[in-house]
Parts: structure tokens; sequence; C-alpha cells
């Protein structure tokens, strides 16, 4: 129940809410429970022969005032009490989806989205149910319960009540039992549909698979197995589901068998009479929602508090990576690493080891190896991705650490390796870093990413949808979007991270001559595999395992022999291959 | 988080009505849940008339004869364990048949998927397929477990109660049937109403799902950019109007959901004792008849408010019952009746194209003829076509022009357990089946130990086996991960080398494996050569050096043909791919 005191700021915060919706439901539990005593006093009227019409009108009106009444306010409660709920829910959700901007890339490594997701869905849900349904079956149970008990007890007779009441506890144990078998037997239906799910999927993805060895019948027959392995844990759901009915029926028959039983010697010795004895049994009604209430708020509460503490949990990390930096303008965009050595938080092995690297502004650096050599750690270096005691990055000689994230930001553009795209307007996608951007502008930085010409084959043009609903775009396409979303925001260092992969040799010439003009006088890294793509540049660094191997120009590295003269040959002959030679 | 779930205004009556034929497939259960149902229904309508027989004749005569109250209390006490008894049956039985039916629904579905033509699969993404599997059968389920019990007991348990309030006082009877038909009609308007204004707040909140899974995976590029403020004021508008929208649907179920037909039942309760009141100062009444139109009131307006909630169900099984058919109707592919037989293993693919759209040809004029017993291999660049040849020599396609002939046969007109008993195929990504060792060796054939020891033995693999817990019975892991990549290649070649096939295909076997796995493969294979036709589409050459003849595909075509040394002697498109493979080393 603590989850109640763990919300209790939100409950604090929307205490109008709350008091109101509140104090309407004990207004309408006391105005439902006098139907029953206006309905008893009627019928007393009658076996009594004292009825006259005025009474029976002013009986029938104030039911027709009562059910009016309860009708608005029932409205009303329903609009306080879920509103605050919903309110929460989106409060969460804004807060969790704020946090996420907050926290840099290494959180991201230690996440996975789906975790992520599932607490902003499920887990919000989950805590909205107890905010709303949880907060009404515990008070409203309990306001019913107590209310129900008192009217009976002082209205009709306490003995009967008490009589009546024996199979009740037994109720309330029923429901909680069958609450908490359903929600077990529900996570495992739930698990075993996802078993299907996944089956299903094995069995799509490997359908060349089962043509290939005409595996149709066997694997109907897995499918068979999975499937009813789904359906029985479903069945065992929908089993105890119809539980519910019969133990209500019993309960509230024995209930109902015994008041009536004892309500008829009760009459016999004049204590009762007839009209209370209708009320009472009308009465008893009221008492199965309590019961029912009781077991569903001991599982809202358990989900709740759950679903809760991981939210928490999720609002409470802290980003690897601190906003602490006060410098906002850099003296120039010169660079330096200094890295003695740095290793990955987590892991074992060092990924840089030994370097210290320095570009100018205005230079262009290309920075070529074998995958896994360390390339894009520099970069993320560079980018602050990672604070590291051994390993240092300045620009204009001050570490980035002193600056402001926004600022170090502001200063590089980044085409990263995947190319990613929003679900938005190639424009908008373009206009990314700059959203005030004019179409000009965007159709000049599309235009220097050689992407124009695509772009506009389009039927719609800039104005096309991409991402899951839009077109489906080519490696490549995507690639010099990006590049052309770099190039808008027209940064003093560029970095280029195996962003030209999926393009061809000669759009990728096209691309660095464009760049080569734009970019005059700023600094721009190029890392990549295919070695075309650094010739021009002003240094070549070469690295392997983490250290720098060679550097150089294009001319002296292939003069020198080592391992970017022999990857060139290698290129050579790979090209040579492509084109059938 | 169902985008494609575009729920229509109105239903699909044909959908639904070819839905519920599905449980005529089941009388025996449909008679019984009848049968238990009226005698559930019965139960709990007598149950009131028993207390207004006892209110009337007894209490208020003050007469209580022992014999009598005893039999009306074990008739009451019997009535009410009938019915629970009979509510709970009758819920099983209804069950029964809903998985009955999803059962059956889903064999077909997915026997149906899994045979259609491989190029059905090439435009639709896997996950709605998957989705029309598993999400549309079990949105149909809910029609059967939730929706059919809701209506088909609560219609006949308003039945009976009208009923048995006729039976009462029919002019009762006639004042509190009046409710029903503005029951209905709330009902209704509240479908109409609220089915557009939930289908936006559920769009809003895939809408929500979908920024946030995006936001998540592109946070680098979003931090970069420095747009964290205005991705956070977009989601806050989201958020927002997902609030306002569901406001909107609490407003609607608040004013017609759950208060309105409780207003409805004490309206016409206001009625009855109007009715009752007035009859009762000129003539006598019974007591216990109001109160058995008390008790009856009460109940008949649940079933309504659950029938409201039901609808939506209902719709989104008719939409998903609409999407299965679709699937279901198309069909799959036929097999024609073919009876010709694989004896020698002779394979001629004679001046074959073919292209996957119509326009691009992907294969163009390949021929070449394997004599029974000998080695060919495939070469080629990234894109050449080889995997193309293979899937169509796999019988995944067929070829536009041109023909592939086993033993002079069409592949069309061999029988299908002849192809699949004399054509072996090992492919790239081993195919590991659940079950034990030996059933992946088997696959399903009987076999003796000795066989399959004999192909372990062969394959190298029989070693490895006996480590095992339990050697050749020992229960493979998903997707066989208590064996290594190089192991699960051998045991793959094992169960191929078991089925002793006439024809071997072999989709680079050997991409990803170490070298000693790859000269156990060798081996293996040069014990076959002579008995065994192979044809091996190979990424490192020197697996193939040994091929009697080995066919360079470029863009297409064949360019080169020959033995390996015949090759390497000229200059050419072989020759430039073994030295870039011999240099790779670097």
């Amino acid at each position: 129940m603590d989850i109640f005191l763990k919300l209790g700021w939100y409950f604090r915060e929307q205490w109008r809410r709350y008091v109101v919706a509140g104090l309407l439901l004990i207004i309408v539990d006391v105005l439902e429970l006098s139907i029953p005593w206006l309905v008893g006093r009627l019928i007393d009227g009658v076996v009594a022969r004292s009825l006259d019409s005025q009474r029976l009108m002013s009986y029938v009106i104030s039911v027709l005032v009562l059910a009016v009444l309860i009708y608005i306010m029932r409205f009303l409660w329903r609009m306080f009490l879920f509103s605050a709920s919903f309110q929460l829910a989106e409060r969460l959700r804004q807060q969790v989806y704020q946090h996420l901007t907050l926290m840099a890339p290494g959180f991201y490594n230690k996440h996975r989205t789906g975790d992520l997701m599932a607490r902003a869905t499920n887990d919000v849900t989950a805590v909205e149910m107890t905010a709303g349904e949880g907060v009404l079956s515990g008070l409203d149970g309990l306001v019913t319960g107590i209310l129900v008990l008192a009217v009976m007890m002082i209205t009709v007779s306490w003995e009967l009540t008490l009589v009546a009441l024996l199979p009740f506890p037994l109720m309330a144990w029923f429901f909680f039992v069958i609450g908490t078998r359903l929600h077990d037997g529900f996570r495992d239906a739930q698990e075993r549909f996802s078993d299907l799910n996944d089956k299903v999927q094995e069995s799509v993805s490997g359908i060349r698979m089962t043509r290939a060895f005409g595996r149709e019948v066997r694997e109907d027959a897995d499918f068979m197995r999975v499937a009813d392995r789904a359906a029985e844990a479903n069945m065992r759901v929908a089993a105890t589901d119809s539980l519910y009915d019969p133990a209500i029926f019993i309960t509230v028959g024995v209930s109902f068998m015994v008041s009536i039983a004892m309500g008829a010697w009760l009459i016999e010795q004049d204590r009762i009479t007839l009209g209370q004895l209708t009320s009472f049994t009308m009465y008893l009604g009221y008492l199965i929602w309590p019961m029912f209430a009781y077991g569903w708020l001991l599982n809202l509460v358990e989900r709740g508090s759950a679903a809760y503490a991981r939210i928490i949990a999720l609002l409470d990390a802290r980003s690897p990576v601190q906003d602490d930096g006060t410098r906002v303008l850099a003296a120039n965009v010169d660079i330096h690493w200094q890295v003695n050595a740095f290793e990955y938080p987590g892991a074992n092995s060092t990924a840089l080891s030994n370097i210290n690297l320095r570009v100018a502004q205005g230079q262009t650096l290309g920075i070529v190896g074998a995958t896994g050599a360390g390339k894009s750690t520099l970069i993320s270096l560079l980018l602050r991705y990672y604070d590291h005691d051994s390993a240092t990055v300045s620009i204009g000689g001050d570490s980035v650490k002193s600056y402001t994230l926004e600022s170090l930001r502001g200063m590089i553009a980044v085409v990263p390796q995947d190319a990613f795209l929003f679900t938005a307007s190639i424009a908008q996608n373009i206009a990314l870093g700059c959203p005030e951007a004019t179409i000009e502008q965007i159709r000049a930085a599309a235009r220097l990413a050689s992407v124009e010409q695509d772009i506009l084959r389009f039927p719609a043009g800039y104005d096309t949808l991409v991402g899951e609903r839009g077109v489906t775009l080519s490696g490549g396409q995507k690639q010099r979007i990006a590049i052309a979303r770099a190039l808008l925001m027209d940064t003093p260092i560029l970095v280029l991270d195996d962003a030209l992969s999926a393009v061809d040799v000669s759009t990728e010439r096209n691309i660095l001559s464009h760049l080569k003009e734009a970019r005059q006088g700023r600094t721009t890294i190029i890392l990549c595999h295919r070695l075309s793509a650094v010739e021009e540049a002003d240094q070549i660094v070469v690295l392997s395992h983490g250290e720098l191997k060679e550097r150089g120009t294009h001319t002296s590295l292939l003069q020198a022999k080592g391992w970017y003269a022999r990857m060139f040959d290698y290129q050579k002959l790979e090209q040579a291959v492509a084109s059938g030679r | 988080m169902h985008q494609d779930d575009e729920i229509p205004q109105r239903l699909d009556r044909r959908s639904l009505r070819r839905l519920l034929r599905y449980a005529l497939a089941y009388p025996r259960l449909l008679k019984q849940s009848a049968a238990l149902l009226i005698l559930g229904t019965l139960g709990q309508v007598m149950g009131p008339v028993l207390v207004k027989i006892f209110l009337d004749d007894y209490v208020t005569q003050s007469h209580y004869p022992l014999n009598d109250l005893l039999l009306l209390g074990c008739t009451y006490a019997a009535l009410y364990g009938l019915s629970a008894w009979a509510g709970y049956w009758q819920a099983m039985r209804l069950n029964e048949i809903a998985f009955n039916v999803v059962r059956s629904l889903r064999a077909q579905v997915f026997s149906t998927v899994i045979r259609k033509p491989l190029s059905y699969f090439d435009h639709r993404p896997t996950g709605k397929l998957v989705s029309r599997i598993t999400n549309d059968t079990e949105a149909i389920k809910d029609l059967f477990l939730h929706v059919l019990s809701t209506f088909v007991q609560g219609i006949v348990l308003m039945i009976a109660i009208f009923i048995a309030m006729a039976i009462l006082d029919p002019r009762l009877m006639l004042v509190c049937l009046i409710i029903v038909p503005v029951m209905f009609m709330v009902m209704l308007t509240y479908q109409h109403l609220s089915a557009p204004r939930y289908h936006k707040a559920r769009s809003i909140l895939s809408q929500i799902n979908a920024t946030l899974s995006e936001s998540v995976q592109g946070m680098r590029i979003i931090q970069l950019m420095n747009q964290q403020r205005r991705f956070n004021q977009d989601f806050v508008k989201t958020s927002q109007s997902h609030f306002a929208a569901r406001m909107t649907n609490l407003k609607l179920d608040a004013m017609l959901l759950r208060p309105m037909p409780d207003l409805l039942g004490t309206l016409t309760l206001a009625g009855v004792l109007f009715y009752f009141g007035s009859l009762s100062m000129t003539t006598a009444v019974e007591i216990g008849v109001i109160y058995a139109f008390v008790n009856y009131l009460a109940r008949i307006t649940e079933p309504v408010l659950q029938m409201t909630q039901r609808l939506s169900m209902l719709q989104q099984a008719v939409v998903a019952g609409e999407r299965v058919f679709e699937i279901l109707d198309e069909g799959s592919q036929t097999q024609a009746s073919a009876n010709q037989q694989i004896t020698n293993g002779h394979v001629e693919f004679s001046d074959v194209s073919f292209s996957y759209d119509g326009e691009h040809p992907v294969l163009r004029n390949i021929s070449f003829s394997v004599e029974p017993g000998q080695f060919y291999a495939i070469v080629g660049h990234t894109g050449s076509g080889k995997s193309t040849l293979m899937s169509l020599l796999m019988r995944f396609y067929a070829p536009q022009t041109g023909q592939i002939l086993l033993d002079g046969w069409q592949l069309h007109e061999i029988d299908q357990d002849s192809l699949r008993n004399q054509v072996g195929v090992v492919l790239q990504d081993p195919f590991i089946t659940t079950g034990t060792v030996r059933d992946n060796i088997c696959l399903g054939q009987d076999m003796t130990d000795e066989q399959i020891m004999r192909a372990a033995e062969q394959a190298q693999i029989h070693e490895f086996v006996m480590t095992l817990p339990l050697a050749y019975d020992t229960p493979m892991d998903e997707r066989g991960a208590n064996f290594s990549t190089g192991q699960r290649q051998l045991l793959s070649l094992a169960r191929t080398l078991a089925h002793k096939p006439r024809i071997l295909i072999l989709d680079e076997a050997t991409a990803n494996i170490d070298s000693h796995t790859e000269a156990v493969i060798q081996s293996a294979l040069m014990q076959l050569k002579g008995s065994t036709s192979i044809i091996a589409i190979a990424h490192r050459l020197s697996t193939i050096t040994a091929a009697d003849q080995i066919l360079v595909l470029h863009q297409g075509e064949i360019t080169q043909r020959g033995s390996h040394q015949q090759l390497l002697a000229h200059e050419g498109l072989y020759r430039n791919m073994y030295f870039l493979q011999q240099s790779r080393a670097v």
C-alpha cells in the first residue's frame, strides 16, 4: 500500500480533484442506499394499508430525484478522479521523455529500447490504474462496505446483518485468490503468446528453409504445438475467469437464504417488518462490490508499485556525462587528442592507446583502419560521449569538458555511420538541426550532398515523407540526406563517420569536391574504409588496434608501403572484380 | 500498437457470419452449452420467484409449516447450486468452442501462409504476416470467448427475466419492457459516438509510442543537433492532445456507459413502485411480486452494460476476420501430382533466364549440364546472380524462359518425395530444428542408429555428440545454441550424408567456419564425389579447387568456365577474384 504514499506528491498537488471526487463518491453511496430504504417504507405502507396517493407520490418522486442526482454525481466524480489519473500518466510520460533527452549515449548502450519503451508505456499505464481505479476501489469499496453495514445494522437488525455476512469473507477470499491466479495466468498466457509470435516470425523468415527441406507438414505440427501451448495457457485463464460467477452465486445465494430464513423468524417475532427484509436483501447486493474491490485493489497495488519503482529508477538514472562545462566560445577550433589509454566503461580491453594527434583549423583529416581499430572512438571522445581521466581532447586549447554540451555540439556536425532519419518530410529531416532554415538553404545543402536530383524524382519532392510510413530510401540516399543535414548546420568542424560507404565512387568524388569548395577554412574529419575518400586529405592517420600506426599524406603513405599501400592495392583489385574484370 | 487497425463504422455481416459458422463445427459442445445456459438462467430467474412464494404464501400469512419451508429452502439452495454449476460449465463449454475455433483457424492460416509462392513474401513485411497469424486470430478468439458469451448470456437472461415477470404480472412486465428499447438506443448511440473517438485516442497513443521509440533510437542525432528542447516540446504537445482525446472519451463513458443503465433501471423502478402503489390502494396485492420485480430490475441493466462494452471488441474481431479470410481466400501454391523419380542425378540448365520483376533480368541464358557424380562450382561477386540460380534449382521461383531438368525431367514433373530425398541441401545458415540431435540428423525419417552414427562419423561430429549428456538424445537448445557455428554446419552435413542424396546442393556452406571445419567438410565431400552430383555456390575459392567445372557468373551471365587450373591460367575475373582472396590476409 505504500505506493499511495509514494504517489503522495501527486495526490497533494491534485488534492482538489481527489477531495471533490471522494466527497461525491461518499454522497453517491449514501444516496444509493436510500433507495432500498424508500422501497422498504413503501412496502411497509402497503402491508399496513396506510399508503395514500400523496405518500406514494412523494416516494416515487423521491426515487426519481435520487436517480437523477446519483446519475449527475456519478458522472462528476468520474470526471474528477479519472482526469487526475490520466493527467498523471501524461506527466510521467513527459518526465520520462525529458529525462531521456538528457542521457548521454553511454546510457543508451546499457538500456535496450524495448525496456525503455516498456517503462513509458505499460508501467505508466499500471501507475495510472493505481491512481485512478486503485483509489476508486480502495475508497469506494471501503465507504460502500461501511455504509451498507451501518445501514443494515441500524435500520434493520444487527443480528440479521451478522448472520447474513457470514459467507462474505469467503467471497473476498475467493476474489483475491481468483484475481491473483488470473494475474499469474495472464502473464503466463502473454508469455506463451509471445512464444507463438516468435515461432511464426521464425517460420515466416525461414520460409526458404521450409521449402528447401520440404518441411511444410513438420512446420504445421511444430506451429500447432506452440499454438496449443498458448491456447492451454489462455484456457487456464478463461477457466479461472469463469470461477468468478459461481463464487458470487454461491456466497450470495447462501447469504440470501440465511437472511431470508432468519428474517422470516425475526418478522414472526415482530422484530422487523417485511419491508425491512426486502430492503435488507437489496442491501446485500451492494456488498458484492466492496468484496470485489478489495481483491482488485490488492492486484492493482502490486502491479502499480512494481511499475512505479521501475519508472523512478529510470528518472533517477544519472547521465554518464554531466553538463558541467561553462565555456561557450572557442578561441579557434584546433583539435588535439591526447590519449594515454582509453577503455569503454565496463570493458577490459583498451580501445585506444598512445594517441597524440593534432588537427589545425581548416585542415582535412582522414582516419582509416580496419573495423574495430578505434576510428569512431576518437570521434566519441571529441563529442564527449565518455569522460575518461587519461584521455583528453581539446578544442582551441581548452578541454571539451570545459564547454557546455550545447556549445560543444554546436561546433561539430557529425554524419554518423547509420544515417538515422526521422518520420518527417525530407526537408524537415535536412533541417533537423536548423528548423528555421529556408527552403533555399535546404536545397543548397542538398545540392552540396549531391542528393537533390534523387529528391526531386519523388512525386512530393522535398515534402516526401520518409520513415516507416513514407518512401523507402536506399542506403546511399539516406547517407546523402544525412550529409546535407550536417552541412546545413555550417559548423566549424564536420565529421563524416564512414558516411560515404553506400554511395558509388563517382558520387563520392562529387561530394568531396563540393565539400572542398564549401568548407574552405573549416575543419573536416573523414573516417572511412574506402581509401579514395581520403586521398586529398591534408593528413591521413592509420589506426590499428587502437594505436596510430601510420601517418602522412596519400603520396607519402603509398611510398611507405605499409598497411595503407597494401589496402590501396587490394581495393584496386576489388574494384576490378566488382566491375567484372 | 495496431497502427493499421482501421475500425470501420459498419460491421461486415458476411465476415461475421463466416466467423460464427466456425462454431458450427462443434454441434455437441454447442448443444451442451445451450442446455447448460438455459438451466443456469432458469436457476437465476427462479430464485426471486421462490422468495416471492415464501413471502406471499407464508410470511404475510404468518404461517410457517416446517416441512413446506424446508422444501422451499432446499429448492432454493438446489437452484442456486444448479445455476452456479451450470453457469460454470456453460462458460467452460464456450471456452472450449472458442479455443477449438481459434485452433483450427490458426492452423488454416499458418499452413496457407507457409505454402504460398515465395514471391508472396518478397513484398510483404514479415511483421504484418506474423500479425495476421497471431494478433488477428487472437482478436477472433475474443469474439468467441468474450463477445459471443456476453451477448448470448445477456439476451437469454433478459428474455428469461421478462418471461418470469410476465408470469408474475403481465401488465407490470409491460411497464418494465419500456426500458429495453431505450437501453438499446443508448447502447447504439454510445457505440456510434465512441468508436471514432476511441480510435482517435488510440492512434495518438501509438503516435506517442512511435515518437518515443524513434527518439530513443535517434537520441544521439537529436543531441548532436541540440534539438532536445524542440523534440521535448513536440512530445508534450502530442501528450497533451492524447489527454484531451482521452477526456472526450471519459466524458462519453461517464455519461452513457456505467451510470446510464443504472439511471434507466432506477427510473423503471420508480414506475414499478408507482404502478404497484396505486394498485395496492384499490385491490389486494402480493408483496412478493414487488420483491421479485425489484430484484429483476437490478439484474437487467448489467447485461446491457456488458454488451455495450463488448461492441468494440466485436468490431475488431470482425475486421481481423476479414483480413484472415483474405489470406485464406487467396489460397496457396497447389502442388500438382507428379510421379517421376530421380535415379541418376543428372542436372541440366538449358537456356535459363529469370527476372524478379519482369524488367531487370537477373539471370541470362544460363546453360550447363552436370553429369551424375560430377562436382560443379558456381562463383561470382555479390549480385552476380548465383543465389538466384540456387533459388531456381530449389524451386523457390520458376524461370521465365528455359528449363531446369533433373534426370531429364522438369522440376514440377518430379515426385515431391523423390525430390526431397534425392536432392540434399546444405545451406549457409545451417538449419536446426527443435528436438534431439538424432531428430536433426534423420529429420523425420526412419533410420537405424548405425546409419545415424555412420553419417555423424563421416561428418566428424560423432565424437562431439558423444560428449553431450544424452549423446544422440540430447535436446537442441533454441536455434542450436549448445553447438558452435562450425558444429552446426557439421551436423547439417551429417544429416545430408545420412540421407544419401543423388544430388547435393551446397550454398556457401563453408562461408562462416574455421579452416579445420572446412577441411572436414572438404574430405567428406570428396568421399561423395563420383556417386553424388554436387553443385556448390562458393565464396571461398580455396574450397572448390577440386571441382570438375567452375562457372564464373557476372551480372547474370556465365562469363568463364573451366577447371581451377584452366581458369587460373588466364587473365580474367576468376584469377582476379582468386588473388583478391589470397591478399585478404592483410
